[in-house]
């Protein structure tokens, strides 16, 4: 594969580079995981979860995608597996790898919350989600969601900011235990 | 709604750090005086945490969509065998 920065800006574009790193990294994810005893479905969990650090790495320019991506995953992965089950034995860190926290997503009033927005809002969130999750450039973003420029695009983008604040305060006074 | 997008704008700035020192000065002098301000940001501040949220757990999703792509359909047979035949023979 060339070493370039790919665009994958569209859900399209995302589905081939998943594709592209399943082929490429999932087996020796899959030899290492059988290797130490674990599962298909173990195997599964920890190459999906490296595969949104990976992402994410990528998104906040801190790696290039395509950079090696199979020694990165397989790293990732390694590392994963031995949190997850020798917890007690391993306290390194990779490379200050911020995994993803999952204490976050099990909070009840957020999830309600997120329900809400996903529905409701999801127009805005959709927006959003590519401006600071996939760190779109503004060019690319307006292009995508169909807007006549840049300006109008960052206009919307703190139209929908606005709009998504004012729920959350809203929707936090109804469930109250959230972001206490 | 001029100078509500501005305080959009600036909070943004603020909480992303991309405000020069003098800025951050004045942005912290207000947010000490306006009340209405330092809950915005307050709000601001959620509403970035439930955007990463919302991203991954959309990303996750698209993931998914892919795993069952490639276990699931004829085209990627070959694939799929190949990772099957790995946990077989443990």
């Amino acid at each position: 594969m060339a070493d370039i920065n790919i665009s994958v800006d569209t859900p399209e574009a995302r589905e081939k580079l998943f594709i592209a790193l399943y082929k490429s990294a999932f087996p020796a994810v899959a030899r290492y995981v059988s290797k130490m005893g674990g599962a298909f479905d173990e195997a599964k969990d920890i190459f999906q979860d490296a595969l949104v650090i990976y992402y994410e790495k990528a998104a906040a320019g801190a790696i290039k995608l395509n950079t090696n991506e199979k020694a990165y995953l397989l790293g990732i992965s390694k590392h994963l597996w031995l949190r997850r089950f020798k917890e007690n034995t391993l306290q390194a860190s990779l490379d200050g790898v911020e995994l993803p926290d999952e204490t976050s997503e099990e909070n009840y009033s957020e999830s309600r919350l997120m329900r809400f927005l996903e529905t409701s809002g999801a127009k805005c969130m959709q927006l959003l989600r590519s401006f600071y999750y996939d760190q779109l450039p503004l060019t690319e973003a307006a292009k995508l969601f169909g807007f006549s420029g840049v300006r109008s695009a960052t206009v919307q983008k703190y139209k929908c900011l606005e709009k998504v604040r004012e729920t959350i305060k809203q929707k936090s006074l109804t469930y109250e235990d959230f972001l206490n | 709604m001029r100078t509500s997008l501005t305080d959009t704008e600036q909070i943004e700035a603020h909480l992303l750090q991309q405000t020069s020192p003098g800025d951050t000065l004045v942005f912290e002098a207000r947010l000490l005086l306006d009340d209405e301000l330092a809950d915005k940001l307050h709000w601001q501040k959620a509403t970035y945490n439930m955007v990463k949220l919302y991203g991954r757990k959309q990303l996750k999703k698209e993931i998914e969509a892919v795993h069952q792509t490639l276990f699931n359909t004829h085209k990627h047979k070959s694939f799929s065998e190949k990772i099957k035949s790995i946990f077989m023979r443990g």
